[in-house]
């Protein structure tokens, strides 16, 4: 990978980007699209008018013997105040794994971290609602005059963007289920060459408009397929179709070698986080006059989110390896610290 | 360290403020659409196995196989109030069986024997012909595989029996499965005060 | 014994002859003509099935008869019309705990026999309309059971009212002061000789046989009084859909069945074989 490939899109280390790089026309193209595609109304299926009266089946006064009618039961569905939970656990989780790698920058407290999301909107939630599906809400509810969306949903959306707006994909580090799984599972991580990176980064932008495309459908045709797709959904629920679940085992045996493969090159929200992210003032940051120069984290990120001995904010994924391969930042610093004292 | 505040910086806070003002906008904009929390449900007006009109129809079992919950969250429901308390119940029956020596038809037709009956009311113990009865599923063992709606369904029936979504169960997707592969669009989103009704 | 459709009268529809959105009850008088309760009407068609006369009753009707005078008695919601042959009402019968829906009436010794879906039961009442007992209650435990919502009946040379008991299928005797006498049919899924499905027979017509209809599989059938299947007048031109056709039978023994989908009575013939 040349030094004139990176070029291209780079304007400044840790700046935005030039205009006329690909990704970014790609992804103005997918922001002009979602103006463009306007949804039209359907006529539902004509339904026969269902009469049952009543008073041709036996009542109690005929039935006699002190008969009462039992009343049907009507299992109530999870409590609204719940959902609430939910949003509020969202907003906790990203504000804890923004201290946790901003802050504290310790590998360990975010791997808990994880694990504990993955936990309860992984399992306990089986994944939902989720940010990543709720595009397909939010762009039905933009543009569909009779549907309309919980404000939980709303929440959900909305919340990790403005987080991604000050801090970069906090959402993404340590609190997205579909993340933490592929975060637990990488063992042994394999540098993806630069091109291919870019290339296949491309895909998320597709994968977008796809479902933009399926999800403004009228409401009889409507698919949304990121829900349908979901590789990692299978595993939660505990249950689901064979091809699935073999697919979700196919992204984890990937994502045991390729650092999460499924965020970085199939993600559409995280399509969109990146373009937040570039507006953030804070995030991972690699400072220039205390960094030696060692590189020891661009081997350490999985991510490709250092380049030139600079964070590329837009693909961090807050997983804070680079601190805790780094000699001067972070737990190596601070273990180090203890040993050696500086005459 | 002290940064000198440069043209760049001033885009990108006024980026950042568009950003974020134009995400409020939107924000408020779905907000001010809100109704509350949507189930998913089934109009009986619409599924194939209840609506009036179909006869001679394989009773449609899309609901079992679609749903991704293990053992599907749709369940036959018997409303008592409309139900015709029928001897000889088409739904608990196979009608079509042969007929034993108490002149009652010798199967039952439902596969995972999910409905029970008792006599209610001034029962008579000798003839079953003389007497009401009340028709119970039991929703641990039903999966909503339809063939007793499509038995209880008018002419043949009084339509007391319809597939219904138990929200215990349904983990309420974004997209029903169900929804997207049922003929007749028989699956829709209702507001939660409405579904309890 | 056999039976050939002869004739078809009347129609969905607003067309004169038609009968607009419903087919409720259909009745013969001595004359042959072919009274109709359709909507809130009594339609009246001549042995060749050329409309006669229609007039309106003040509620929609569900059951019409014709007594030996001429008068026309249409059974409604909590009353009884009387009109005369032309068609002028000449009394009202009112009574909301003994009349709820009249699905039926019939004619037994100068007394009015009133089927009450609601209540159940058939109500004996004198020519005056004082009540005087009812028929097919508590007898021999839940009397009638009846889950599609109409009592039918019939009354035959001898006096003997024969009432449908579709949740027990069958046809039961009654006389007049509601002894239970015996009764014919049972259940059966398959053979055509028994009732089949959830309630049926839904209506039953009487003369010199017992003439039935069923619904879901519709067919209309004739019974001896011994209870013998005599023959299967029809089935296949019925609509699927339909439930509680009402029947029946004139002196020439031709059956007069009111689709209630098709909105459309059916003549059959009986031909010798």
């Amino acid at each position: 990978m040349s030094g004139a490939d990176l070029q291209v899109c780079a304007g400044r280390p840790g700046g935005p980007p030039r205009a006329g790089c690909l990704p970014h026309m790609a992804g103005w193209a997918t922001r002009l699209a979602i103006l463009v595609m306007v949804a039209w109304g359907t006529m539902p299926a004509q339904s026969i008018p269902y009469q049952r009266p009543v008073d041709e089946a036996p009542q109690e006064k005929s039935i006699g013997g002190g008969y009462k009618t039992p009343v049907v039961q009507k299992p109530l569905p999870r409590n609204s105040w719940l959902q609430v939970l939910d949003v509020a656990v969202l907003a906790a989780a990203m504000a804890i794994s923004s201290w946790l790698v901003l802050k504290r920058r310790n590998r360990k407290s975010v791997v808990a971290l994880a694990i504990g999301s993955l936990a309860y909107f992984g399992f306990y939630r089986e994944g939902c609602v989720c940010p990543i599906g709720s595009i397909q809400n939010v762009a039905v509810a933009m543009t569909d005059p009779r549907y309309s969306i919980p404000m939980v949903v709303t929440a959900t959306f909305f919340l990790p963007l403005v987080m991604a707006v000050f801090f970069g994909r906090a959402f993404c580090g340590g609190v997205c289920a579909l993340g933490a799984i592929q975060e637990l599972v990488l063992l042994k991580p394999v540098q993806v060459p630069r091109r291919l990176d870019l290339a296949l980064g491309l895909l998320k932008y597709v994968y977008l408009g796809l479902a933009l495309f399926f999800a403004l459908k009228p409401a009889a045709a409507r698919d949304f397929v990121i829900c349908r797709f979901d590789p990692f959904v299978g595993f939660f629920r505990r249950t689901g179709a064979p091809h699935m679940l073999l697919i979700g085992g196919a992204f984890l045996l990937v994502g045991m070698f390729v650092g999460r493969p499924y965020c970085r090159y199939l993600c559409p929200y995280g399509g969109l986080l990146a373009w937040c992210t570039r507006l953030a003032r804070r995030g991972v940051t690699i400072t220039p006059d205390k960094e030696l120069d060692c590189g020891l984290c661009i081997e350490a990120c999985p991510y490709g989110a250092i380049e030139k001995m600079r964070a590329v904010r837009r693909n961090c994924l807050y997983c804070a390896r680079c601190y805790a391969a780094c000699p001067r930042d972070g737990e190596l610093a601070r273990a180090k610290a203890q040993l050696v004292k500086l005459s | 360290m002290s940064e000198q505040f440069t043209r760049r910086d001033l885009l990108h806070q006024a980026a950042r403020g568009t950003v974020l003002a134009t995400m409020g906008g939107g924000a408020g904009f779905l907000v001010r659409k809100a109704h509350g929390q949507v189930v998913w449900q089934v109009d009986a007006a619409r599924c194939l196995n209840s609506r009036l009109g179909e006869v001679g129809v394989e009773a449609c079992n899309l609901c079992t196989t679609k749903c991704v919950v293990a053992l599907s969250a749709v369940r036959a429901v018997n409303e008592h109030s409309r139900c015709g308390r029928c001897n000889i119940c088409p739904a608990y029956f196979n009608i079509t069986s042969a007929v034993d020596a108490r002149g009652l038809p010798s199967e039952k037709l439902c596969p995972r024997d999910a409905i029970t009956r008792k006599p209610i009311g001034k029962a008579d113990p000798e003839d079953p012909a003389n007497n009401f009865y009340e028709y119970l599923i039991d929703e641990e063992k039903c999966d909503g595989c339809g063939k007793c709606v499509m038995q209880c369904k008018e002419p043949l029936g009084l339509g007391s029996i319809i597939l219904r979504i138990r929200y215990n169960r349904c983990v309420d997707c974004n997209r029903c499965a169900i929804s997207t592969a049922c003929p007749k669009d028989a699956l829709i989103q209702v507001p939660v005060e409405k579904a309890l009704t | 014994m056999q039976y050939r459709q002869v004739a078809v009268i009347g129609g969905k529809g607003a067309g004169p002859g038609q009968f607009g959105a419903s087919l409720r009850a259909i009745a013969v008088d001595a004359r042959g003509n072919i009274y109709a309760a359709n909507d809130s009407q009594i339609t009246v068609f001549d042995a060749a099935g050329r409309l006669r006369r229609r007039w309106s009753t003040s509620q929609p009707v569900h059951s019409v008869a014709v007594a030996g005078d001429g008068a026309v008695y249409t059974g409604q919601i909590r009353q009884i019309e009387i009109f005369d042959g032309a068609g002028k009402l000449v009394h009202t019968w009112r009574d909301d705990a003994l009349l709820g829906r009249v699905t039926a009436i019939g004619f037994v010794d100068g007394d009015v026999l009133a089927g009450d879906a609601t209540g159940r039961a058939i109500r004996r009442f004198d020519a005056g309309g004082r009540f005087r007992n009812n028929i097919g209650r508590d007898n021999p435990l839940n009397g009638l059971l009846i889950p599609n919502g109409v009592v039918d009946f019939g009354v035959d040379a001898h006096g003997i009212v024969h009432a449908a008991n579709p949740g027990k299928h069958r046809v039961e005797r009654y006389t007049p002061a509601g002894e239970l006498l015996g009764h014919i049919g049972h259940f059966h899924g398959t053979d055509p000789a028994g009732f089949g499905g959830c309630c049926n027979p839904t209506n039953v017509a009487v003369r010199d046989r017992i003439y039935v209809t069923e619904k879901a599989g519709p067919r209309a059938k004739v019974y001896s009084f011994s209870g013998e299947l005599e023959a299967v007048i029809a089935a296949d031109v019925f609509d699927a859909n339909c439930k509680n056709m009402s029947i029946a039978v004139d002196r020439r023994g031709r059956v007069y069945i009111g689709d209630t989908v098709k909105l459309t009575i059916f003549v059959f013939e009986p031909v010798a074989i």
